[in-house]
């Protein structure tokens, strides 16, 4: 078994502004004021160590604010590590929010490819697809209407199909199940399996610790972006829940 | 770099939805859609001919309508990559936030989107030029050529704006009235030569022509465009060397900006 994705002492750190000059003008009176602006520094992940094994679904747990979704963001290559090495072996999906480019005055149709696009996914793949991704999304009626007279859970059906489309070698889902309707969620998890089955490499971050336990291998448990456990889900949902009753 | 370029390569099918997207999304809703392209720089036209052959003939330039749109709409397709540059990457912070993708994609989208509508205004000069007997000669073949320079340069604009418009949020302000002094200072609605060659300023005698030139890109650039297509004549070569020099110049700085500060942008925005 190779290693997918490997995190070695990784830390993150974040500078909140709190009264940041963002203008020139705020700038040129915090100068002339001695006053270079108030900032807090903020380690949202403190030395991180795990890897993921290729084929394997790792699940992320931890309170609001422990790091899970900035250990996606790095993964996916949207931020950088303040210190330690990341190495990413594989296409990510690089999408974490279902739907994040869609645009609103676009019809379904194009929707599908301006998507695609971002995704990095080449134009003549999309067109192959293209009739799955409707179907999938059950929204052949629809597909050429404009976003704005969707329902919300047509558009999250829409993000879901087009995720999943994309063929990638390592998939993060972030909290992207909890939507939908209960036949979707089912129709979602069925197609996270197939993916497992056919060996990808699955970075998975929830609250719905059930979930995790069933369809996680493993299971990493942040807290204020350290790690406070890591091994089989059943155990560290197990502990989790322990602590937090 | 190379690395990066190969990457920009393989997402340029995202550089052409994301054209497609601001040219759709721009003429949506809109009464007259893609009408307005052309509809704009023909007011325009009818405002300037009014202003600068009725109301003030002593400086008429003949088939003013020519000499005008030669320049103005190559100033036009500047004017709004400059502009619309500066919020590309704060305007699509939603997907700087969640999606990876390199970021380079969105001001090169965004220049290329006021590129095909500088193309399709062109059509107007064209149609000037045939209802005022302007005669095209083979110097208009270069026209690709200037409006390639013309792009670079204004790239290299898009890169450097984009990046400092997210750590300065002031950069739009400071540009309209950058935008405003430069749209005068170009000789868009005059000659360049009406300006004077020996001018004393404070003691000391200016080539103020000659000096245009030199310091402002655009005033070659324009003048090129309507060398070609107005007066049917050669382009100034050394002008334009230099020209083509100053946009490279312009593009490698700007890309080197942007490619420094862009890895931040998803904590910025």
């Amino acid at each position: 078994m190779s290693v997918a994705v490997s995190f070695k002492g990784v830390s993150k750190r974040f500078t909140l502004h709190h009264e940041r000059p963002r203008t020139l003008q705020e700038l040129t009176i915090g100068f002339l004021g001695g006053d270079r602006g108030r900032t807090e520094q903020l380690w949202a992940l403190k030395d991180i160590d795990f890897e993921v094994e290729e084929g394997e679904t790792l699940g992320i747990i931890g309170p609001n604010g422990a790091g899970k979704s900035t250990v996606l963001k790095l993964v996916a290559g949207i931020m950088r590590p303040t210190s330690g090495e990341i190495v990413v072996r594989g296409k990510v999906s690089p999408l974490l929010e279902l739907g994040a480019g869609f645009h609103h005055d676009l019809t379904g149709r194009e929707n599908i490819y301006l998507n695609a696009a971002l995704l990095g996914v080449r134009e003549r793949e999309t067109k192959a697809k293209f009739q799955e991704i409707v179907e999938f999304a059950e929204l052949e009626r629809f597909i050429d209407v404009p976003l704005k007279h969707y329902s919300s859970g047509m558009y999250m059906r829409l993000g879901f199909a087009l995720a999943v489309s994309v063929d990638p070698g390592i998939l993060l889902i972030d909290e992207v199940l909890a939507v939908g309707d209960e036949a979707f969620q089912r129709k979602c998890l069925a197609r996270v399996e197939e993916f497992q089955k056919e060996g990808r490499t699955i970075v998975f971050v929830s609250h719905a610790l059930s979930t995790i336990a069933e369809m996680c291998h493993r299971a990493l448990w942040l807290d204020q972006g350290r790690v406070r456990a890591i091994g089989s889900a059943d155990q560290v949902v197990k502990e989790y829940l322990e602590s937090v009753k | 770099m190379i690395d990066r370029l190969s990457e920009l390569l393989q997402y340029r099918d995202l550089i052409r939805q994301l054209v497609i997207r601001d040219l759709k999304v721009r003429y949506k809703n809109s009464l007259f859609g893609f009408l307005w392209t052309l509809l704009n720089p023909l007011f325009m036209t009818v405002v300037f001919t009014i202003v600068f052959t009725i109301m003030l003939p002593q400086s008429a330039v003949p088939k003013f309508p020519v000499f005008l749109l030669c320049a103005l709409l190559p100033w036009n397709f500047f004017s709004a990559s400059v502009m619309t540059s500066t919020s590309t990457i704060l305007g699509n912070g939603h997907l700087i936030r969640k999606v990876y993708f390199p970021r380079e994609v969105l001001p090169l989208s965004t220049v290329l989107s006021n590129l095909v509508n500088f193309l399709l205004a062109l059509s107007m000069l064209f149609l000037a030029m045939l209802l005022l007997r302007v005669p095209f000669t083979p110097w208009a073949l270069l026209l690709p050529l200037i409006a390639a320079v013309q792009f670079l340069f204004a790239l290299g604009w898009a890169f450097f704006l984009s990046a400092a418009a997210v750590f300065y949020r002031d950069v739009p302000m400071i540009m309209d009235v950058l935008m405003l002094a430069w749209f005068f200072l170009t000789p868009i609605f005059y000659p360049m030569s009406v300006l004077p060659q020996a001018q004393t300023l404070l003691g000391v005698t200016l080539n103020i022509q000659r000096l245009a030139y030199i310091l402002n890109p655009m005033a070659s650039l324009v003048a090129s465009y309507r060398v070609v297509l107005y007066y049917g004549a050669p382009p100034a070569w050394d002008f334009f060397l230099r020209t083509i020099v100053t946009a490279l110049a312009f593009l490698v700085l700007g890309y080197l900006f942007f490619v420094r500060y862009s890895w931040t942008f998803a904590e910025e925005v």
